[in-house]
């Protein structure tokens, strides 16, 4: 199961690296990426399809991760950086760096860094506010609604911020409110692989916290968990998966509710130490694909990319609602 | 092992309990009883360290729990909470061997060791054949008995359950128990349990905890409590229903609307009838009884008129008259066949007595008794017999009455 769906992975990669919105044959598309086509052919394949690629398949491990641990955190299949207005308040973070050139850090508002890093602590400060509030309301539904309404408070700022600003900053942020892979450069991508290193070399020891935490947090602090350190690290490990992608590619919705709903019923339970890397495979083979589906549907133009998973996580948002269990199977 | 010394437990400096000191040694299994909202949750909480004390501290041997870490305290403590946890598409297997938790390692990856615990816990619980099902699928009481596991795989010297048996049905709940006082005996381990099964709560622990009204009393053993007249207090009502000290257990009373019965019982033969008189709303005159035979007990935890002798002496003939006195109210009397030997074989004559004296008398079972109105066999026909003769009485009263 595990290695067909990594083959699956590889061929979409491959795919979107092959196949783009300009009119290059497939055999000049695998002749640029080794280098040896026309230079205009190779900065195409090489500057701008590559980054696209690795770019939509680390988001989408990073969705996977993400939404598989807000959903332990809730204790519920709906959670989601997108539902419950995580990535909007990371977007606003990222609008208010951009268009109001306010930072938190010592680089410029355009610099890669600062806008992770404002993306961050959007995207942190969010989830403290939806735990907080799971903390005193204990019905799913109503987090969701708050979630939801979060994120149009976020949008809305972001909105008057906009009107705010004079038109070329406007546009450069637009790109991002988007949600679209298309601007997703080596500039900005490799500053987040050493991140990325981090987040996956953490990926390793939030299993065992978050298995303990299946069974509720007085059991797992009886077994020895530290709560609030647990729950900050894994708090601030899911923030980084959505400032990536929110950085990279803004807002991409309803991945981090699929991709681990998928793992739990393709390996069969709702173990972390199958969950989480299951979660991070379907969340690659997701994005990779849904930004292939954004890139050819009405080629030469694009969709944005949460237009396309919105297609296949909406309903199962419904279907999960309907189905009225509030349990991680 | 584990000691309290002046606790007080509650939330936001709002004490529940207050001025608790406990003491718990291993192998000893303890009940915490009380009324619901009595604060035997946060008594236990407390104990396990996943609430902090207001003031006073819980001990484990020598070390205050505050000042141990969270791992440690998981090496010596498990729980099983009231909630039942949903964890998913967990297999008991999968979720027993979470309770090794304090014993893995950051990855969290089971050891050889940590495996053969996990299936060793397993077996003692006698769920072995469960490993490989989904958690969700089971039924309450294997549920309970997986999560007694896992917290026994935490390998720890105090287990700690509040209320395991509540939503359990009386076979599970027994079993349930039976296991827990077979881990408590074998492995040594100290087991505190809030129970709200008093009946099974003083036959089974070696120390009874009472919480009510923020107080915190221990009883070593149980008995203890009962000759203190503590159960009453505790579990009176208001109908005057009340707990049976002899038998250990709760009788219901009723408020007698039906004319009085007189009952000739002995040697256990009434109790059934009693309770079910009682229930029918009939007042009870009984006699003569022996201190100390159970039906003496039910009929005066029912509220009967008891008419009694000491044990083993023969009934004298004013006890005889005083019954006589006391049935002539009655508009039935029941004979129920006691065995019959050298103190008691006044109680033939007494029934025979009855029903020289016109009161209609239903001999119960095979008893020999002259003059007999009529002679069943089952209570169900006590009662239709009864009611037969009501109706006759109101059919009586019609015709006088025009």
């Amino acid at each position: 199961m595990a290695l067909g769906l990594i083959a699956l992975l590889m061929a979409l990669f491959t795919l979107s690296i092959l196949v783009g919105g300009g009119s290059l044959s497939l055999t000049d598309a695998f002749a640029a990426l080794l280098g040896s086509s026309s230079p205009e052919n190779n900065t195409i394949v090489q500057s701008i399809r590559l980054p696209r690629a690795l770019a939509s398949l680390l988001c989408g491990a990073a969705l996977g991760v993400s939404g598989a641990i807000l959903q332990t955190l809730f204790r519920n299949p709906l959670a989601d950086p997108y539902v419950l207005g995580i990535s909007s308040g990371s977007s606003l973070a990222l609008g208010v760096s951009i268009l109001l050139g306010v930072t938190l850090g010592w680089w410029g508002p355009y610099n890669p860094y600062s806008l992770y890093l404002s993306a961050f602590v959007g995207a942190l400060a969010v989830m403290v506010l939806m735990i907080s509030i799971s903390g005193l309301v204990r019905s799913i539904t109503t987090i969701l609604v708050v979630g939801v309404m979060v994120g149009y408070v976020a949008y809305a700022a972001t909105s008057i911020l906009q009107t705010l600003v004079e038109i070329e900053r406007l546009r450069i942020f637009v790109y991002w409110t988007l949600g679209s892979f298309s601007g997703a450069r080596w500039s900005l991508l490799a500053p987040s692989l050493p991140l990325l290193a981090a987040c996956l070399a953490l990926s390793a020891v939030i299993a065992k916290p978050l298995d303990a935490l299946l069974l509720g947090e007085d059991y797992a602090r009886s077994m020895g968990m530290r709560l609030g350190a647990a729950r900050l690290g894994l708090v601030a490990l899911a923030s980084m998966g959505v400032a990536l992608v929110t950085t990279v590619a803004g807002p991409v919705g309803f991945v981090g509710l699929c991709a681990p709903y998928l793992a739990r019923q393709l390996s069969k339970t709702s173990s972390h130490r199958l969950v989480i890397p299951y979660a991070m495979l379907m969340g690659s083979i997701l994005v990779v694909s849904a930004d292939l589906a954004s890139r050819l549907v009405i080629r030469p133009l694009e969709l944005p990319i949460t237009a396309v998973t919105s297609l296949f996580g909406a309903p199962l948002v419904i279907y999960l609602l309907l189905r009225g269990r509030s349990v991680l199977g | 092992m584990i000691w309290t010394v002046r606790l007080a437990a509650g939330f936001k400096n709002l004490p529940v309990v207050r001025e608790a000191t406990l003491e718990v040694k291993a192998g000893e299994f303890v009940a915490v009883i009380g009324p619901n909202a009595s604060g035997k949750t946060t008594l236990l909480k407390t104990l396990a360290s996943l609430l902090k004390p207001l003031t006073g501290v819980v001990y484990l041997d020598s070390t205050p729990l505050s000042r141990m870490r969270r791992n440690e305290i998981a090496k010596s403590i498990g729980v099983v909470l009231t909630e039942q946890p949903a964890p998913g598409r967990l297999k008991v297997f999968e979720l027993v061997a979470l309770g090794r938790y304090p014993h893995t390692g950051p990855l969290g990856r089971l050891s050889e060791r940590d495996r053969e615990e996990t299936m060793r816990v397993l077996s003692d619980v006698g769920v072995s054949h469960l490993a490989g099902r989904l958690f969700s699928e089971l039924s309450d009481g294997q549920k309970q008995k997986v999560l007694i596991a896992r917290a026994l795989a935490q390998n720890p010297r105090v287990l700690m359950l509040d209320e395991p048996v509540t939503f359990l049905d009386p076979r599970a709940r027994v079993e349930v128990l039976l296991t827990l006082r077979k881990i408590c005996r074998e492995r040594r381990v100290a087991v505190i349990a809030s129970l709200h099964e008093i009946e099974l709560a003083l036959r089974l622990a070696d120390r009874l905890i009472v919480v009510a009204n923020g107080s915190v009393e221990s009883y070593a053993p149980p008995e203890e409590f009962v000759e203190q007249g503590g159960p009453r207090a505790l579990y009176g009502m208001s109908d005057g229903s009340c707990f049976n000290p002899d038998l250990m257990s709760i009788e219901l009373r009723s408020l007698p609307s039906r004319g009085p019965v007189f009952v000739v019982a002995g040697g256990g033969t009434g109790a059934p009838l009693y309770r079910m008189l009682s229930r029918q709303e009939y007042q009870i005159i009984t006699g003569v009884l022996h201190k100390g035979d159970i039906d003496y007990s039910v009929a005066s935890a029912l509220g009967a008129t008891v008419i009694w002798e000491e044990p083993f002496t023969p009934i004298r003939p004013q006890t005889i008259e005083e019954a006589l006195e006391k049935a002539r109210t009655a508009f039935a009397a029941i004979y129920t066949s006691p065995p019959i030997g050298p103190t008691n074989s006044a109680n033939q004559r007494l029934a025979g007595l009855l029903a020289l004296r016109g009161i209609p008398l239903i001999v119960l079972g095979k008893g020999q008794v002259e003059g007999a109105w009529s002679r069943i066999r089952t209570l169900g026909e006590v009662s239709q017999a009864l009611e037969e003769l009501e109706n006759a009485i109101l059919e009586r009263e019609r015709v006088v009455e025009p």
